[in-house]
């Protein structure tokens, strides 16, 4: 028998937004949310601090929108990006309807906001952002972390084999890294690895 | 719509593949009586795996597909080889993996497929260990 590479279930291609679902609250599914953003002229905002959820929560809503007839242009910005990418900037070139899906819109200054909130009305394009703050723009969802919720990822990611990485090891990581789910996970994968390597 | 049976196979070889070795299998895909498959395509590629972003090299590509409108019938094994490069070799490190695998795509009608991966390890670089 030749062994695959070790595999990791805490790797990039599992933990990233989008190979994970969303897990939501026990009173609201994934088409509330849908259907309060509709109910806002498709403009809204889902707040929450670093690692909570929201750029899952975008996927996750990503193919529920397409299946609204809302035609996604998503964007992500990273630390310090105070202009938007060229796919915001190009307003001809949306499809209609266009929604757009801004993931870390707090990064945008303040003249960039105001432009593409006034080329989305030129466009009646949806405008969906993910922030850190409140910005102004109607609130779908707070994000939350919580430690029942990481656990219930980890029993995903693992298939439920927490002979590794046991329920005490995602409790203490989700303490050191101060209740950040994505930081938690970056460090069970080390762990992972350690174990793993150690037991070889 | 029913998912086919899917099986992929390479054939026997003791310990890992080296550079410059012909790696040999085959596919079939048993269709149940609802199922189409209007495409296959079977790659040989590496992909990285770790924590951080994630790269991908195809090695080599084949698509079979049936004729405008028509349904493929792969009930009979399908055999396919090829040669194995020289780089990169399989690894298995703590922040970056890099995995070698056949993988095959079978494509059903209404914009739905099937993925199966069967991994290989091409040569034999020691993994890394962990400094305590």
């Amino acid at each position: 028998m030749i062994h695959p590479i070790g595999h990791n279930p805490f790797a990039t291609r599992s933990v990233r937004p989008g190979a994970l679902d969303y897990i939501f609250p026990t009173d609201l599914r994934v088409e509330d949310v849908v259907e309060r953003l509709r109910a806002h002229g498709w403009w809204g905002e889902i707040v929450g601090p670093h690692g909570s959820g929201k750029s899952t929560l975008l996927e996750t809503l990503r193919p529920k929108l397409e299946a609204a007839g809302r035609h996604v242009v998503a964007m992500t910005l990273y630390q310090g990006q105070r202009r938007l990418p060229p796919q915001g900037r190009h307003q001809g070139e949306w499809p209609t309807p266009a929604q757009l899906v801004v993931d870390g819109y707090e990064q945008l200054a303040m003249p960039a906001r105001w432009a593409l909130q006034r080329r989305c009305r030129r466009a009646r394009a949806g405008l969906l952002v993910s922030t850190h703050r409140p910005t102004g723009l109607p609130t779908l969802l707070h994000t939350a972390p919580d430690l029942d919720v990481l656990t219930a990822i980890v029993n995903q990611l693992t298939g439920g084999d927490f002979s590794v990485i046991t329920p005490e090891d995602v409790a203490r990581a989700y303490l050191v890294r101060g209740h950040d789910v994505r930081e938690t996970l970056f460090d069970l994968y080390s762990l992972y690895e350690r174990r793993r390597r150690h037991d070889r | 719509m029913n998912t086919p049976r899917v099986t992929l196979s390479l054939d026997a070889k003791a310990g890992p593949y080296q550079p410059g070795d012909v790696l040999r299998g085959q596919y079939e895909v048993g269709i149940l009586h609802s199922a189409e498959v209007k495409a296959v395509e079977l790659s040989v590629l590496w992909h990285t795996l770790g924590q951080g972003e994630e790269d991908l090299a195809v090695h080599f590509f084949e698509r079979l597909a049936g004729e405008e409108g028509d349904v493929l019938d792969l009930r009979a094994p399908h055999a396919f080889e090829m040669m194995l490069p020289n780089s990169p070799l399989s690894y298995d490190g703590v922040i970056v993996k890099i995995c070698w695998c056949v993988r095959l795509r079978v494509f059903l009608g209404r914009g739905k497929d099937v993925l199966t991966e069967r991994p290989f390890q091409l040569g034999a670089v020691p993994a890394a260990q962990m400094l305590e």
